[in-house]
């Protein structure tokens, strides 16, 4: 259900939308419509929990009208990065927006350079030299600590720059997308199957999310109903991937702490699971499976057998890394009452997965919508309350038992499912649809506008990290420096994924 | 006497070069432990020596804002570990020593000042963070080692570890010895940055300590902190083994007992809060209290 409005309506409509608190804003995105004589326009998509759909609200642009608008980041705090980053792309300006910095081009990058304009061709070279000015306190006593953008870890860039009073972590600013890749401009004019392999590579972490969320939003574009064991595959791949990230960022966690045994375990058992998306994909991040319309792979019964052998070892596995846990009283000590988020906070920013649901807000597309095999599979979802470190790993240990439970039932359905179809005839014309997934991090949403030849004309791609980000800052907020490794590893937030 | 003096010194500088030679085996010693504790293969015992060798080939790189004080500290730091092994009697018969107890104490804390010194000097954060962190641990080790000393000097009426070691006695077992034992072994653990009071294993800069201090050294200079960290845990694990170790037998097992058992602890405890830590020392310090009571 698309509305469409004008710049002067878009604050009242928001408040409106925002005012109960039940429709978090998904995303906000830019689109170029100059070339059909529509103007520029943005598209913001609130959730509508309630009847299972998402309320798309189009502001369009009078061609010949001034590029502004009213803010609404005052009203909706979560709009604060996507107005920015629609900024930097398209030139729109919110007005009276609290930080107009730019969000993804850098100083390194010209002013009146808007790379997602029509007009900016794809193999533009843009150089420049503007000012970025970095988040600061000041005061008496008062010093920096700069960190990154290059880590010690092999890790990507990120530049967080600490406001210290001696060990006490006043303020927080971080620096992200450095690594700006133009993906969302690189498939412009491409058709779904050769953006697919583009999108597949969005994060090396969440290729199946990444994947299905594409191929739902051009599904529903084309109006293509994808055979139902495909559904129960694709579904059945969603949580594997959710084992593989869930497992190794337990095993990541105790690292901040150098709790080694937890490390090592971690980090075996991430292996494993590893290794079974290898058996089942033919490579180990689970790529080249989902394709628009359907699945290329089957899932063979000698695969069933294993995924169910591997997947009772790992489980096991959990269980021990989860007394190893709770025997360790120092390791409590260190994860309690660190790094927390309020359940308000988490509802302002709209965050989404682990990080949601460990602060008491029960976020779930999986729930949320209707996608896969969901709606079929008996579970519940798992919520903490006290938002703190702690919580966010009993969520991710919680979540793998929901998982390894679905996992079962999916092989179930799997071995019951007669229809051997895997995928539906796929023709690509108009259209515009989107697409939502639960990865291990929380939602992942994208839209697709396709052309009248099939070919896409837009796509906006928001991976779960992306409302994540800023509720760190938040977090360490009266912690401890040497804490913030461990709140960093307990979010677990992906760097690629915003750098699209 | 002076030829006396000159011979002696001649041993002791002879026990300190071959402590020298073995100090990077019980470092190695440590993690081989540690790996194989977490079911790992581990590294070679002996990695360490390439390690050093590593460092020592590869180029120095000195930023054009640092002192003298950057180089030097490497070196007085590696003396001062040298010297102290020098003090420490052990595998020689005869077992002399030169200076008394304080001296040893405070030959350390002289190679330490210069290392927070230099920490300071490139300007960065994370060396200032770890010089502050330094300090800030060894305001509590320091009344400690020098507690966990005077037990024995109150028992063996002499303030020279000579003396103490002289007359030290496995077989007596007192609740007093049992006490130092323990807190001796923690002050070792905090006075050589070892979990739970630091983590020489992270590349995490905001968590660091020791490691933090040593950021913006390289080469040989790198070479000979690590040299000189090595030769400290082997200089703390002798004195445990010849005065705190109530258990009768050869010197050389004890101090490879006190490696395997720092490798063990290692792999059961975390690293703590950093507040926490002074809750450590004190406990280490109530104990060392008790035992001198007890005394």
């Amino acid at each position: 259900m698309i509305t469409s409005i004008t710049p002067e309506a878009l604050h009242d409509t928001a408040e409106m939308l925002s005012a109960n608190g039940r429709h978090p804003l998904t995303a906000m995105f830019g689109r170029d419509e100059t070339e059909s004589g529509v103007g520029y326009t943005i598209y913001c998509v609130f959730e509508n929990i309630d009847e299972r759909r998402m309320d798309v609200v189009k502001v369009v642009f009078d061609p010949n009208g001034h590029l502004e608008y009213d803010s609404i980041t005052p009203i909706v705090p979560a709009a604060a990065w996507y107005e920015r980053e629609i900024r930097d792309m398209f030139g729109l300006d919110p007005k009276g927006h609290p930080d107009k910095r730019p969000l993804v081009l850098h100083e390194s990058f010209p002013e009146g350079f808007y790379p997602l304009r029509k007009v900016i061709p794809k193999n533009y070279n843009a150089r420049g030299n503007r000012d970025f000015k970095i988040r600061t306190a000041k005061g008496e006593g008062l010093f920096e600590v700069p960190v990154g953008p290059i880590h010690a870890g092999i890790i990507e860039p990120g530049h967080f720059r600490f406001s210290q009073a001696g060990e006490a972590m006043l303020q927080l600013d971080a620096k992200l997308f450095f690594t700006h890749r133009g993906i969302e401009k690189a498939v412009e004019g491409k058709t779904p199957y050769e953006a697919m392999h583009i999108v597949e590579r969005i994060c090396g972490a969440c290729s199946i999310a990444n994947t299905w969320s594409f191929c739902q939003a051009v599904e529903m574009a084309q109006e293509i109903k994808v055979p139902r064991k495909a559904e129960i595959i694709r579904t059945l791949l969603m949580e594997l991937e959710r084992v593989v990230n869930h497992v190794g960022d337990l095993g990541n966690m105790p690292a901040g702490v150098g709790f080694n045994p937890a490390i090592s375990l971690g980090g075996r058992l991430k292996e494993q699971a590893t290794r079974l998306c290898e058996a089942v994909a033919g490579n180990r991040f689970l790529r080249g499976v989902i394709v628009p319309g359907g699945v290329r792979q089957d899932v063979t019964p000698e695969l069933i057998a294993k995924i169910r052998e591997v997947m009772t070892g790992v489980s096991a596995g959990v269980m021990d890394l989860k007394d190893m846990f709770d025997e360790q009283e120092s390791f409590q000590n260190r994860i309690n009452t660190t790094g927390i988020v309020r359940r308000k906070t988490a509802i302002d920013l709209a965050m989404v997965g682990v990080g949601a649901r460990a602060s008491g807000f029960a976020h779930d597309s999986r729930q949320d919508f209707d996608y896969g095999v969901y709606r079929e599979l008996d579970y519940k979802i798992a919520v903490q309350e006290t938002g703190d470190v702690a919580a966010r790993l009993q969520e991710r240990i919680d979540e793998l038992a929901v998982s390894f439970r679905m996992i079962e039932q999916l092989l179930v359905m799997l071995e019951e499912c007669k229809d051997n179809s895997l995928k539906a005839d796929v023709t690509f014309g108009k259209g515009e649809g989107w697409g939502i997934s639960e990865s291990a991090r929380g939602s992942n949403f994208h839209y697709a506008v396709l052309d009248e030849e099939g070919r896409i004309d837009r796509l906006f791609a928001r991976s779960a990290s992306y409302p994540n980000w800023p509720a760190l800052t938040i977090a360490v907020q009266g912690d401890i420096i040497p804490d913030f490794p461990l709140i960093n590893k307990s979010f677990e937030l992906c760097y690629a994924c915003i750098d699209r | 006497m002076i030829e006396l003096l000159a011979e002696n010194l001649g041993i002791s500088l002879l026990q300190a070069v071959i402590m020298l030679l073995f100090a990077p085996l019980i470092a190695g010693i440590i993690n081989k432990v540690k790996a194989q504790l977490n079911k790992r293969q581990g590294a070679s015992i002996f990695q360490e020596y390439f390690d050093i060798l590593k460092w020592w080939r590869k180029d120095m790189i000195l930023t054009p804002y640092t002192s003298i004080i950057f180089v030097l500290a490497p070196i007085i730091y590696f003396v001062t570990s040298f010297v102290a092994a020098a003090m420490v009697p052990g595998f020689i018969e005869g077992r002399f020593s030169f200076g008394d107890a304080f001296v040893f104490v405070y030959v350390l804390a002289l190679g330490r000042f210069f290392m927070t010194l230099s920490s300071m000097d490139a300007a960065t954060s994370f060396g200032g963070m770890g010089g502050a962190r330094e300090i800030y641990i060894s305001v509590l080790v320091e009344p400690a080692v020098m507690l966990a000393i005077m037990i024995n000097s109150i028992r063996y009426h002499s303030t020279t570890l000579a003396g103490m070691v002289i007359n030290y006695d496995t077989a007596y077992v007192s609740v007093s010895a049992v006490l130092a034992c323990v807190a001796f072994f923690m002050v070792i653990l905090a006075e050589n940055s070892r979990l739970p009071v630091d983590n020489p294993d992270t590349h995490l800069e905001l968590t660091m300590i020791h490691e933090g201090m040593t950021l913006e050294h390289s080469g040989r200079l790198l070479s000979l902190i690590h040299l000189g960290s090595f030769l400290k845990i082997l200089v703390f694990l002798t004195l445990f083994g010849a005065l705190y170790l109530p258990v009768n037998i050869p010197l050389v097992l004890k101090i490879l007992f006190g490696a395997i058992a720092v490798g063990v602890v290692e792999v059961l405890n975390n690293k703590m809060r950093l507040f926490k830590v002074r809750v450590y020392m004190v406990a280490a310090i109530v104990m060392l209290l008790v035992a001198i009571i007890a005394e």
